[in-house]
């Protein structure tokens, strides 16, 4: 630092909102280790309390064998989509694929993009032949994988459609699909299997199958299951639904992430709840208002509301008080 | 059910079942749980009681 701007800091004026004058009053001892572990101990407490009295969410979780065996006929036209690539998924962009459905932007900031396809998902190879392949002693499936995979992607094309409009007025009987019969050809045998093969829990065991011992990553069963209508359903009826402000609720009477009531909130407002790129815009409203609160002691103004408001006098109020009516003192900030 | 069925789930279960649908609160775009709800009123009440109850007078450990 320079002597010129060492002289220029000496001679500026006192701001209260930005300089802190000295303490030179009595200081008291306190043990700041023992609060720590009081309150680590009353919280332990509370914690044990509260877990033993009220348990914890119990829902059963949602997989593609519960899907299918609840509602065969939504997973019958999810499947469909898999195959011909018309679902949220096939469609949905970075990173599963080059799709733009869902690919989100504010002007040239577009993360997903930038990053580019790093999971890649081809649906209907992945949610639909690829599974079905795995099927032992199954010629008659392999027959119809093999018929359908043969064909010219114009024939594909008219199968999917025609399939895809016959399984609208789909029912379910006795462990059977029953789909209006139709020009599909090896199409609705596909589909039929397949959804035997989820009703059975194959499908789900296929769809997280990995090179490691432990697989973890349930990321293509949980994008198939998205794409139909059971889980949106669910989540519905337990209030759970972006639309319902429903991030921050928990399944049950249990209480949920109240603090994303702000991040929430922004969902419904507009252009937020209606534009394609909602996320990303509630995302950037966030970090800009994690960082104003950042750099709140550097924002004149905002770092003199404290002052302003007064508010400290109120907890230190016995202070205050004692130096009021301390013989010749006065209380000041 | 046997007995040790019934006292195990008598002695392990939740004293409150939370496990139930839930209770809402509907106003608008607003749709809160009253789990929720009270979660917050609790957190307003302890903000509210950390300010003005009064800390302990000197002569104490601080």
């Amino acid at each position: 630092m320079s002597p010129t701007s060492r002289s220029e800091r000496r001679s500026r004026s006192f701001k209260p909102d930005r300089d802190v004058v000295e303490w030179h009053g009595a200081y008291v001892r306190y043990d700041l280790v023992k609060e720590f572990l009081v309150a680590l101990g009353v919280v332990a407490l509370l914690v044990v309390l509260l877990t033993v009295a009220f348990s914890s969410p119990d829902e059963t979780p949602v997989t593609v064998r519960s899907w299918s065996t609840n509602n065969p006929v939504d997973f019958a036209q999810t499947a469909i989509t898999e195959l011909d690539g018309t679902s949220e998924s096939a469609t949905y962009g970075p990173p599963y694929n080059t799709g733009s459905n869902d690919t989100q932007s504010i002007g040239f900031f577009s993360p997903e993009k930038w990053v580019g396809v790093h999971i890649p998902i081809n649906t209907a190879q992945d949610f639909v032949i690829g599974p079905l392949r795995t099927l032992p002693d199954r010629p008659d499936v392999r027959a119809a994988l093999d018929r359908y995979q043969a064909a010219p992607a114009s024939q594909q094309q008219a199968w999917t459609a025609a399939y895809e409009k016959a399984v609208a007025n789909a029912t379910f009987s006795n462990g059977v699909l029953h789909v209006a019969p139709g020009s599909y050809g090896p199409v609705g045998a596909i589909i039929g299997d397949l959804t035997s093969m989820a009703r059975s829990g194959a499908l789900d065991g296929a769809l997280v199958s990995s090179k490691q011992f432990y697989s973890t990553d349930y990321t293509k069963p949980l994008l198939f299951i998205a794409d139909g209508n059971y889980l949106s359903d669910l989540a519905g009826a337990q209030h759970l639904q972006g639309n319902q402000w429903g991030m921050m609720n928990e399944t049950g009477n249990y209480p949920g992430q109240a603090w994303l009531w702000l991040y929430t909130l922004w969902y419904q407002v507009p252009p937020m709840n209606s534009s394609s790129s909602g996320d990303l815009q509630v995302w950037a409203i966030m970090m800009l208002l994690s960082l104003v609160m950042i750099l709140v002691p550097f924002i004149p103004g905002l770092r003199s509301v404290p002052r302003w408001s007064r508010v400290y006098r109120l907890i230190w109020r016995q202070h205050y008080r004692s130096l009021a009516t301390a013989p010749g003192a006065s209380a000041k900030t | 059910m046997s007995v040790i069925a019934a006292v195990s789930q008598f002695v392990l279960g939740a004293l409150f079942d939370l496990n139930r649908p839930g209770h809402y609160v509907h106003w608008g775009f607003i749709q809160l749980s009253v789990a929720n709800l009270v979660v917050i009123g609790i957190m307003i009440v302890l903000f509210v009681a950390a300010i003005l109850i009064p800390y302990r007078r000197e002569g104490g450990d601080r």
